[in-house]
């Protein structure tokens, strides 16, 4: 899940551009022999002189906002349009806007505000404010496209108002005044929630809240009653007080959007569940044992709930993505990483039997779950009865999947006497005949060495550490 | 003024249209001209109210400087 995997796996590449890198004509990102650069095409040289001795860059990178980076003496992929190589600091994990939770979204489009008045304030501005310019690091918003800043030019509009009510705004509302499931649809709207989409959508009494009126409802019939119009935009021009009054009005519609992660059957997992405060120490100790055993560098929590076992993990300092289905538990596991000012978690909502795909202009835009693989180490835990017996999912592909995206395996294998899988099986026919702890090693066998099994106290589950088989 | 009269006029025909027109939307097309034309409405007003609320800020702080002379004075005088 790395912009460095590559050097990870220990391939060796020559460069090659970033297949998601082609739509700025300012440059492009390009992999050379594992390591990530971005070259500054000369077309673009006066901004980013610009964004470099005015301050800007400075300013946002004290602030923590934008990615530092550094200049280097690299030969690029296509040198002719080369002004110049930098090296942007590495971001260990990268995620999409439809994987996060809603205050992530939030949070990163407050960022990406900030940035822009921070930019106002040094005579630039963003030309580009996509969603997919922000990653999370170290637990906070972090804008990634160094060459996303233009001069700023007395009475110009924001050319990327659209682009931040689309991406940000408009799923924020959805997500706020609807459904929080609604950020889904930045998995199918790749440019950003349609406006007029969005307003049809949004329930009524959004329509008495003046921001949501004004950059969402209005907006959307603007564009309708404009389309297919032509405008003479020379004669418009718009004040420098006009445009800071915007990004004010957009700041404040996003700071007044709330969402209370409460409800939702996972989120309250760990005050509804079969473990005995006995059962659940010990499941804990295991989990850190096993953790130091396989020396992981990056972990992946499947089914993490609010990150209990993914804290355990990044408490040793390994970088640990805490995925779960249920944005109640993300938002939860989120809004615990910031209070605690926790730098190595990173949640994101995740269905892990229907995984990000590889989206976008010939399926390369977007990376999918597989392609941002391997990590070190998968924690599965109170998992697989899921998979398995909620989800009709055989064992043996649940073994090869997991074999496909991880080398070390902790997992907890839930038996059908256990009070979780009866409750699932309460409402279902009892079609699962193979599912048997002999079965569960057995199929497992085939794509992983067992190193060791324990069962854990006061309960009917096993934790196992697996190495996945050389092939 | 003159650009300043075709933005309110602008703003009323939009909040018109607003009120009355219901239908399907043309995704297909461009939706920029709209959003740039809707921008300069949206931000004349919001650069307003921007003002008002810098304006508001600088009287509150004004009385509360003010008001925090005199308590620090009266407490002074004990």
């Amino acid at each position: 899940m790395s912009f460095q995997k590559e050097k990870m796996v220990g391939k060796t590449v020559t460069s090659r551009r970033i297949p998601s890198s082609f739509r700025d004509p300012s440059g492009f990102l390009f992999f050379r022999e594992g390591s990530i650069y971005r070259q500054v095409n000369t077309v673009y040289k006066e901004d980013y002189d610009r964004l470099m001795s005015c301050g800007l860059y400075e300013a946002l990178v004290d602030t923590r906002v934008l990615i530092p980076h550094q200049e280097v003496d690299v030969e690029s992929v296509k040198s002719d349009e080369a002004y110049k190589v930098i090296e942007p600091e590495p971001v260990p994990c990268i995620s999409y806007p439809y994987e996060w939770c809603f205050s992530q979204l939030k949070d990163a489009a407050l960022a990406t505000l900030k940035i822009q008045k921070i930019s106002l304030d040094h005579g630039m501005s963003l030309k580009d404010c996509s969603a997919y310019n922000i990653q999370f690091r170290k637990g906070r918003p972090l804008f990634i496209d160094t060459l996303s800043f233009e001069k700023y030019r007395e009475g110009e509009p924001w050319v990327a108002y659209r682009q931040f009510c689309q991406h940000f705004l408009a799923p924020l509302a959805l997500m706020s005044c609807k459904d929080i499931r609604l950020n889904q649809l930045l998995r199918v709207h790749i440019d950003g929630v349609p406006l007029d989409l969005a307003s049809s959508l949004l329930p009524f009494r959004t329509r008495f809240v003046f921001s949501l009126l004004s950059h969402i409802h209005l907006h959307a019939k603007s564009q309708k009653y404009y389309a297919g119009k032509t405008v003479d935009t020379s004669t418009h021009r718009m004040a420098h007080r006009s445009f800071l009054g915007l990004i004010d009005s957009l700041e404040s519609a996003v700071k007044k959007l709330t969402w209370e992660p409460q409800g939702t059957e996972w989120a309250e997992y760990y005050k509804d569940t079969s473990y005995s405060p006995n059962a659940l120490r010990h499941k804990r100790e295991l989990a850190s044992e096993l953790l130091d055993r396989v020396n992981a560098k990056i972990v992946w929590d499947l089914g993490a709930n609010v990150g209990m076992f993914s804290r355990i993990a990044a408490g040793k300092g390994i970088a640990t993505v805490s995925f779960d289905i249920d944005p109640a538990a993300v938002e939860k596991n989120y809004l615990e990483c910031v209070r605690r000012g926790e730098t190595n978690i990173l949640p994101l909502v995740f269905d892990l039997t229907n995984p990000s795909p590889n989206i976008g202009w010939e399926n390369q835009e977007r990376m999918s779950l597989l392609e941002r693989g391997p990590a070190d180490t998968v924690l599965a835990l109170a998992l697989i009865h899921h998979l398995a017996i909620a989800n009709n999912l055989p064992l043996e592909r649940i073994a090869s999947f997991l074999g496909r995206i991880c080398s070390s395996l902790i997992i907890e294998f839930v038996p059908k006497s256990d009070s979780q899988v009866e409750r699932l099986l309460s409402t279902r026919e009892d079609i699962f005949p193979e599912y048997t702890q002999e079965a569960f090693e057995s199929e497992f066998g085939r794509y992983f060495s067992i190193q060791s099994s324990v069962r854990i106290r006061d309960s009917e589950r096993t934790l196992y550490l697996m190495r996945k088989r050389e092939t | 003024m003159k650009s300043l009269g075709h933005l309110i006029t602008l703003g009323i025909l939009v909040t018109f249209l607003y009120f009355v027109s219901v239908g399907e939307a043309y995704a297909y097309l461009d939706p920029g001209t709209g959003s740039y034309m809707f921008q300069l409405a949206i931000a004349l007003l919001a650069g307003g109210f921007f003002a008002i609320k810098l304006y508001w800020r600088r009287i509150k702080a004004f009385f509360g400087s003010v008001l925090s002379k005199r308590k620090n004075g009266g407490k002074n005088s004990d």
